[in-house]
């Protein structure tokens, strides 16, 4: 199986369970159904598509969380104490979330560390950062004061596409959020640059197999680091979606996302062994993910049954992996058999 | 009409007027649900059809909000006309605006809400306001005016515990406070309260530190113990919550402290309770939490019923919890189902 009929075969698994809430969850077929789940969940997909370059370099980024917070309390300080303006703080915070990414990168390359290991080291470490520059915590009075600054409170806006279209008197289609188009210009870029570019190829490349990637004259530390530093880059862009839907960043901001990014990516078919999947996976496994929670809230479904869910689809996403991972090795072996 | 022309129904008309919307959607299923009438006179019609909806999101799965819940459907199920559930925000703030989300888009008639965070919730509960969802906060109040808050004393019962504190120390001595993280408001409401109570009733007694020990009982072990040997006049502790004292009163055991410290808690739960009567605590604040939940299920029921809009408060209504200082001669009164 290609990567991608896998990704046809998730987008046909997503439809039936969007076709099944569908019919079954009261008010599921909402507009503002739909609106939620969009609004909900396309930071989810711009982590999980952050979280596929690591997982592509079989690597894994466990810090994403905390660079979430991390970025979201620096655009927190830097808008509520320092006054800069919104356009200024958007840059800022996305860079200093790329530097934390890139310091990953840099960890895992110059220290030879295992990703799993840096990661979670950086996972405390950022999160300590976190509490140290909280401005929340520096400044008394600013936890209960919200964002207000028109470039970012403007990142949570909703466009209205039937009403532009002057079609809102034939149908009601859901206002589509901002974030949504955001993550589809990540996308967009992403896939690009992962397809048709240098950069591209060689991250495949790597993560497939590191030695012939570096007898080929890849440099595989650069790729490594540039990896990383876009899964950082990636988690600020959805702290700033997320200080814009909540006016504030709190301290414990992006705790525990990693795992529902992980979850999407690997659910979206980017395989734990490395070089293989795109980033169309993880966006619609991080809705797919998105719209089990919700359907299962309006089902009346308890949520703990929801999180045993969760983790049973994760289960059964990484066993088949494993089994095209032995069927490709397996295919292998034969063929080389072949030639011998 | 069928299923799916109620669900176009529901389309077409959400993002029309909702007074519109929720009329037809009345109308549409009166006519599905012939009249196994409430009973009641003068139900409207839209009420007839089925039953309103109300729900808790809770902050994640703790003693106090369960009994809240306890409480709040204790009340709610009286009333035949409402389906209630408990839905948990994971301590996650993200996790609480997508359920918030959710329950405005299934026209949930009342949302009662322990926000993790008093900002981030705030658009949330704009957002359930222009939807003419009454929202309900307990404990921790929001930056967006809502129709109640219902809160345990926290200021004036911390006042009360400084005189109770202070007259067990004979008016003069040292104290230590062992505080929540800041960030939070109860955090603050609580120690303020207590300082203010010193300052007024008596000055004498001096806080010699005021250190977190992050709600935690095993946290506040670690801190009582550095505290104690930092300060050897140490005469009290005064525990933000009842976990927290009773960290210290674990230290004064195995010190042999126990009827030399005054140790006072705040919250009054099951264990502080039995510690009181076991003559190792000296005191916490008391509330039952039960009717707490009561309190605001009642409210509730009132707004719902007497179809009282969202929009209709001209400011927040507010409600503080009675107390109790509960100490060795005064536990008593407290009775077996008033526990949790």
């Amino acid at each position: 199986m290609t990567a991608r009929s896998a990704t046809l075969a998730l987008l046909a698994f997503f439809v039936a369970t969007l076709a099944f809430f569908w019919f079954a969850a009261p008010r599921f077929a909402t507009a503002g159904n739909i609106e939620n789940l969009m609004s909900g969940f396309s930071f989810v997909a711009i982590l999980a598509i952050g979280q596929a370059f690591p997982i592509l370099l079989r690597g894994i980024d466990l810090s994403i969380g905390a660079i979430v917070a991390l970025a979201g309390m620096v655009a927190f300080d830097l808008v509520l104490i320092l006054h800069w303006p919104g356009w200024l703080v958007i840059p800022a915070a996305i860079l200093a979330a790329t530097l934390a990414g890139a310091l990953n990168g840099v960890l895992i390359v110059r220290l030879r560390l295992q990703p799993f290991i840096a990661t979670l080291a950086t996972l405390a470490a950022y999160r300590g950062l976190v509490y140290s520059i909280s401005g929340r915590q520096l400044v008394p009075g600013l936890s209960t004061t919200p964002i207000r600054d028109p470039w970012i409170t403007g990142l949570e806006s909703y466009l209205d596409i039937a009403g532009t279209l002057g079609l809102s008197d034939l149908i009601t289609l859901p206002w589509v959020p901002l974030s949504f188009f955001v993550m589809l210009a990540v996308l967009a870029g992403f896939q690009f640059m992962l397809g048709s570019t240098r950069f591209g190829r060689d991250l495949y490349t790597v993560g497939g197999n590191v030695e012939a990637a570096r007898l080929a004259g890849i440099a595989v530390g650069r790729v490594t680091i540039v990896a990383y530093a876009l899964s950082g880059f990636c988690a600020g862009v959805a702290a700033l979606l997320l200080v814009a839907r909540l006016t504030t960043a709190t301290e414990a901001l992006g705790t525990g996302m990693e795992m529902s990014a992980i979850a999407a990516a690997v659910i979206g078919g980017v395989s734990l062994s490395g070089g293989i999947g795109s980033l169309y996976g993880p966006v619609i496994g991080a809705f797919l993910l998105g719209t089990i929670l919700i359907g299962l809230t309006l089902l009346g479904i308890s949520q703990f049954v929801q999180q045993i869910l969760t983790g049973g689809i994760l289960l059964a996403a990484v066993a088949y992996d494993r089994v095209l991972f032995l069927r490709r090795q397996r295919r292998l072996t034969a063929n080389l058999g072949e030639e011998a | 009409m069928s299923e799916i022309e109620s669900v176009g129904a529901h389309r077409r008309n959400f993002l029309k007027s909702l007074a519109l919307g929720s009329a037809a959607v009345g109308a549409a299923s009166a006519g599905l649900f012939t009249d196994v009438a409430t009973g009641t006179i003068g139900v409207p019609a839209a009420r007839a059809a089925g039953n309103i909806k109300m729900a808790f999101i809770q902050w994640q799965p703790h003693t106090v909000s369960s009994a809240w819940s306890k409480g709040i459907e204790e009340v709610l199920k009286t009333q035949q006309t409402v389906d209630y559930r408990l839905l948990d925000g994971q301590n996650k703030v993200e996790v609480q605006v997508s359920l918030m989300d959710t329950l405005i888009n299934e026209g949930a008639a009342v949302i009662f809400l322990q926000p993790i965070d008093s900002v981030a919730l705030a658009p949330s509960i704009a957002k359930a306001k222009r939807a003419g969802i009454a929202v309900l906060t307990l404990n921790i109040d929001a930056t967006e005016p809502h129709a109640a808050h219902v809160e345990m004393n926290h200021y004036f019962g911390a006042m009360d515990i400084a005189k109770a504190l202070g007259d067990k120390l004979g008016g003069k001595g040292e104290v230590a406070i062992l505080n929540a993280p800041p960030g939070i408001i109860i955090r603050d409401q609580r120690t303020n309260g207590f300082v203010d109570g010193l300052k007024k009733h008596h000055p004498g007694i001096k806080i010699v530190a005021d250190q977190s020990a992050d709600w935690s009982r095993k946290k506040a072990q670690d801190v009582a113990t550095t505290l104690l040997a930092a300060n050897p006049n140490l005469g009290g502790f005064y525990g933000v919550n009842d976990s927290m004292a009773l960290g210290a009163v674990d230290v004064a055991k195995t010190k042999g402290l126990i009827g030399k410290l005054v140790i006072f808690g705040n919250d009054g739960e099951k264990d502080a309770l039995e510690s009181i009567e076991k003559g190792e605590l000296t005191g916490t604040q008391y509330t039952d939490v039960y009717q707490q939940g009561r309190f605001a299920a009642a409210a509730a029921t009132v707004l719902a019923s007497g179809l009282v809009p969202a929009t209709a408060f001209k400011q927040q209504g507010k409600l503080l919890m009675p107390y109790t200082i509960a100490t060795k001669e005064t536990v008593a009164s407290i009775q077996p189902a008033q526990r949790w």
